[in-house]
């Protein structure tokens, strides 16, 4: 099975569960977590399910296109159900059998992992599950956002999807996938990841970086006060992606960490207040 | 009767697991027996999805007897002993016949009245009402909640399994509804099924691919590894941990063995096993200590016919080994010394600066260290193990793997040719990790650990830095330990107040608080310390008072003191020697210090104590500077006889004040010596109040 044959067939399971398919969020974001599809729509009360591929970028992850399964970006399949269902783990069992997985003949494990991400204020309780010792997807219920504790309880299940294709075509690398029937991962992405690497790792400019970072956080702040909550969210990831970036260049003490991901969370928390405060129906 | 509980979950934490069984089992335990509900058995079992309650209780609660009281006898029956109308009255408010009654004896006299038997509630009842409570009620370290459930819990609850004497024990938590069935194994036979007794249960979960006691599946997993190894003459890497959490964490296990490339042998065992354990829970297998080229694994399934586990597994593995390797290569293309340089960049905590600084406090510490204990010969090893101690938090092997820091520095300047003393002392330097830990092997990683807990616990108290409860976020506490352990084990004998001043002053205008502040709180909070430890020991806490309240400034003699205590507890010389030094203390309470004057002696008692004393502290004296604290007992016991006669013969409250103030000043010197070997008056001896 292709890649992107996998991500079909997830998309048709989970269209089948009843999920809204969802476009890739076009902003750079370390994980499908942080897009505003999972992310405002873990806030409020209603029902809400949804499933999407969302390309995620962690630039310090890039390893020049040499190592064969890290990549400063790769693709989630991420799934939003709210609230979180009764038998949300066997559908997961059962998503994993639609991909033609004979479980019986593997060992499927959830081990313990709990889930945080500061910079959105973020936390869940759950999983990494492994296949055979594949770490193949995250299992979270998902307990608080922007600072906010979250009812009813969302899960969040995120697939790996080279991960997972490298199970499914019993691979070692990331390049020899096949994303179709004749092309390679290798061909779409080699190039990419080399180049990313040196941007990321050694000719991003810091100065102008820092400069963006200071002027995209004030842009934020002031559209909070405006109430344009969602182009504030969108300001707030692109300083995420900016921290990254930084980080990746070693501009990043560890004092300063502390201090630049409490400045954004900051933000994103005052963003999920406002938006709980005024909610705004479609 | 038999009651069956099993809480079926998404897979907890083999914490959570344990914590709710030991909860469910006394609160349990305490609401039957709190409603006198006989309990004959009570055990738990669990997997990492079920927790299990099985219990053998009375059917029903005790019955109780009760007098109901009527009127009194004189007022009950006439002259002629027939009934009154009260007597009948009270008969029939009570619905028996008047025949049923009988006197009852009361401190008011004697009533009319009738014994009643109140015949207990069953049990199922009381069970009924008591096992949703305590289920609501569990606690665990996280808890979280789902769907729209209010409850908090440790994972979510999936079904609940309620059985009393066979039947079905119907009650609701939350929307979910107890029942009379469970499921097995959530691959292998996700099927519902009915059971009726917890022999029954057990017997159908087998079938079913679970295995309920996680004893069994321990034994299984080690009989299945020793099947494993046999062949190969190998043993496991010791890792009881990982071990615990497998047994846990399958419901069926299932011992596989795999192979990974002989060219990842290059790497040290450390970082083998460490690659193997995180991430996958993999065991690492050695012969003669030497790591073979393969591991064990443990997989939740009754078996693995295609061999597919056993080489997702082993690829799995590799990709993680090639990764290790490549950061092993990396990171030896730097030697330690240049990469010490990127220190500067490392925090060690905001307010206390960089690595760097840390390093540079640490080699001075240590260089004192070694001067004081008389180890110049170390002096110049130790100093660079502290020089380089910290190195590997800059390599990309402890980014990878946090648990190998340490370790993979010694590893490290092992392969640079750095002398053995310098690499094992880096290897060493952050054990002991707790007090069931070893402290380290060699003197020169004992004083860089002893060097680095210290700077970091005197750092944290003096920016104000708080321990409470079971917050430690600086790890004080723990530092703190692993400061004592380290002085007891290898039996360091050096100023501790003096160390103190010197922690403190390399920090120069670093910390916050006053320098006797820190003192102070640095003192109080390691006799908390001390006196934890030897409590734990086993030690009386009245002995552990005595030997603290001599001083806390040597604080191996601290461990000495309480030894010689310990004897002592047992020798007839015991009580006597308290006496001897609480009668001294108490006439002197409160008494400002004399100084003795031998020409003033006029008394034959008196002069007799005195020239004993002065040859006891002479003899005495060097006993007590060399830590000899149970010989220095013995002989101080000889003062007894001339003490017991000067408070016979002398008065020593005399009305002459230069005498009075002699003898008082005698007795002062006694009470000093006594308290240089211990503070006697702290011990209790039996029969005093």
């Amino acid at each position: 099975m292709s890649l992107q044959n996998l991500i079909m067939n997830l998309q048709k399971f989970w269209a089948g569960q009843g999920c809204y398919l969802a476009q890739p969020y076009d902003v750079e974001v370390g994980a499908g977590t942080m897009t505003p599809d999972t992310f405002f729509r873990v806030l409020d009360r209603r029902p809400w399910r949804v499933a999407y591929v969302q390309p995620s970028r962690r630039p310090t992850d890039g390893r020049y296109g040499e190592n064969p399964h890290r990549v400063q970006k790769h693709y989630q399949y991420q799934v939003i159900v709210k609230p979180s269902p009764s038998d949300i783990q066997q559908t997961y069992i059962d998503s994993l059998v639609s991909l033609g997985i004979r479980l019986p003949e593997h060992d499927l494990r959830f081990d313990e992992d709990d889930w945080e991400s500061p910079t959105i204020g973020a936390w869940g309780v759950g999983w990494q599950v492994l296949l055979d010792g594949l770490e193949i997807t995250q299992f979270t219920y998902f307990q608080q956002a922007g600072g906010i504790e979250l009812f009813p309880v969302p899960v969040e299940i995120t697939y790996g999807l080279e991960r997972l294709e490298m199970f499914l075509e019993g691979k070692d690398n990331f390049y020899d996938l096949q994303w179709s029937g004749d092309v390679h991962y290798r061909e779409l992405r080699f190039r990419e990841e080399k180049e990313f690497s040196e941007y990321n790792f050694n000719l991003a400019n810091i100065e102008r970086l820092q400069k963006s970072f200071v002027l995209t956080a004030e842009e934020a702040a002031s559209l909070i006060e405006k109430n344009l909550l969602l182009p504030a969210y969108d300001m707030c990831l692109k300083c995420s992606h900016l921290f990254n970036l930084l980080d990746s260049r070693g501009a990043i003490s560890v004092t300063e960490r502390i201090k630049v991901i409490g400045q954004i969370r900051a933000l994103v928390n005052q963003i999920a207040q406002k938006y709980c405060g005024r909610e705004v129906t479609p | 009767m038999e009651l069956l509980l099993e809480i079926n979950t998404e897979e907890m934490p083999s914490s959570h697991i344990k914590a709710g069984l030991d909860q469910i089992k006394e609160k349990l335990a305490a609401e039957l027996s709190a409603s006198h509900v006989a309990v004959l058995s009570l055990e738990t079992y669990g997997t990492s999805r079920r927790m299990v309650v099985v219990g053998d209780f009375a059917p029903q609660q005790e019955n109780k007897e009760e007098i109901v009281v009527g009127p009194p006898k004189t007022v009950a029956f006439s002259a002629d002993g027939s009934p009154t109308a009260a007597a009948k009255g009270f008969a029939k408010a009570q619905n028996v016949e008047v025949e049923k009654l009988q006197i009852f004896q009361t401190p008011k006299g004697e009533y009319l009245g009738l014994k009643k038997v109140i015949k207990g509630k069953p049990t199922r009842e009381i069970l009924t009402s008591v096992l949703p409570a305590i289920i609501t009620a569990l606690s665990f370290p996280k808890m979280m909640r789902w769907g729209a459930c209010n409850l908090r819990f440790s994972r979510p609850i999936k079904h609940i399994l309620c059985l009393f004497g066979g039947e079905t024990l119907s009650f609701s938590i939350d929307q979910i509804k107890s029942d009379n069935f469970t499921t097995g194994h959530k691959i292998h036979s996700p099927q519902k099924f009915r059971v009726r007794s917890f022999l029954e249960y057990k017997t159908l979960l087998k079938k079913n691919k679970v295995i309920v006691s996680e004893g069994e599946r321990k034994k299984l997993i080690l009989d299945r590894i020793e099947k494993r190894l046999q062949p190969l003459k190998a043993k496991l890497y010791p890792d009881e941990e990982l071990l615990d959490k497998l047994a846990h964490d399958v419901e069926y296990p299932y011992v596989l063995l795999g192979t990974f490339p002989q060219e990842y042998l290059k790497l040290p065992i450390e970082v083998l096993s460490v690659a193997m354990r995180e991430g996958q829970k993999l065991f690492s297998v050695v012969q003669d200590n030497k790591q073979l080229p393969c591991f064990l694994g443990v997989a939740d399934t009754p078996k693995d016919p295609k061999s597919l586990i056993r080489k997702g597994n082993e690829r799995v593995l590799k990709a993680r080994l090639e990764d290790a390797k490549f950061f092993w290569e990396q990171d030896l293309k730097m030697p330690l010394s240049q990469r010490a340089a990127g220190l500067k960049q490392v925090i060690f905590q905001e307010k206390l600066g960089s690595y760097e600084a840390k390093t540079a406090r640490l080699k001075s510490i240590v260089g004192y260290l070694c001067d004081k204990i008389d180890e110049k010969k170390l002096k110049k090893d130790a100093v660079q193990a502290a020089e380089l101690c910290k190195v590997d938090l800059l390599t990309e092997m402890v980014r990878e793997f946090p648990s190998l820091q340490g370790k993979v520095g010694g590893l490290y300047a092992k392969a640079e040719g750095y002398p053995a003393t310098v690499v094992q002392a880096i290897y060493e330097h952050y054990q002991p990790v707790s007090l069931e830990d070893n402290s380290p092997a060699s003197l020169a990683g004992a004083l860089v650990s002893l060097a680095d807990k210290l700077d970091s616990v005197v750092g944290a108290v003096g920016i104000g830095l708080q321990v409470s409860g079971s917050s430690d976020p600086f790890g004080i506490r723990r530092n703190a330990n692993g400061i004592c352990k380290v002085i007891l084990d290898r039996k360091l004998v050096f100023s501790f107040g003096h160390l103190l001043e010197k922690a403190i002053s390399v920090y120069e205008s670093t910390l916050e608080r006053p320098r006797e502040g820190i003192v102070a709180s640095c003192q109080t909070f390691f006799e908390q310390r001390l006196r934890y430890i030897y409590e734990m020991q086993g030690y009386r806490y009245d002995l552990v008072n005595a030997a603290l309240g001599a001083g806390l400034d040597n604080i191996y003699y601290s461990a000495l003191r309480l030894k010689a205590l310990g004897i002592l507890k047992k020798s007839p010389h015991f009580e006597p020697l308290i006496l001897m030094a609480k009668r001294v203390n108490n006439i002197l309470r409160g008494l400002p210090s004399y100084k003795v004057n031998a020409d003033l002696f006029a008394e034959k008692e008196e002069r007799e104590l005195f020239s004993t004393f002065t040859i006891i502290k002479e003899n005495v004296s060097p006993l007590i500077a060399n830590g000899d604290f149970a010989k220095a007992q013995n002989i101080i016991f000889k003062m007894q006889s001339p003490l017991t006669s000067f408070f016979d013969r002398i008065l020593v409250m005399a009305e002459d004040k230069k005498t009075r103030q002699n003898r008082l000043a005698l007795l002062q010197a006694i009470s000093e010596l006594l308290l240089q070997v211990a503070d006697y008056s702290q011990v209790v001896v039996e029969g005093e109040k």
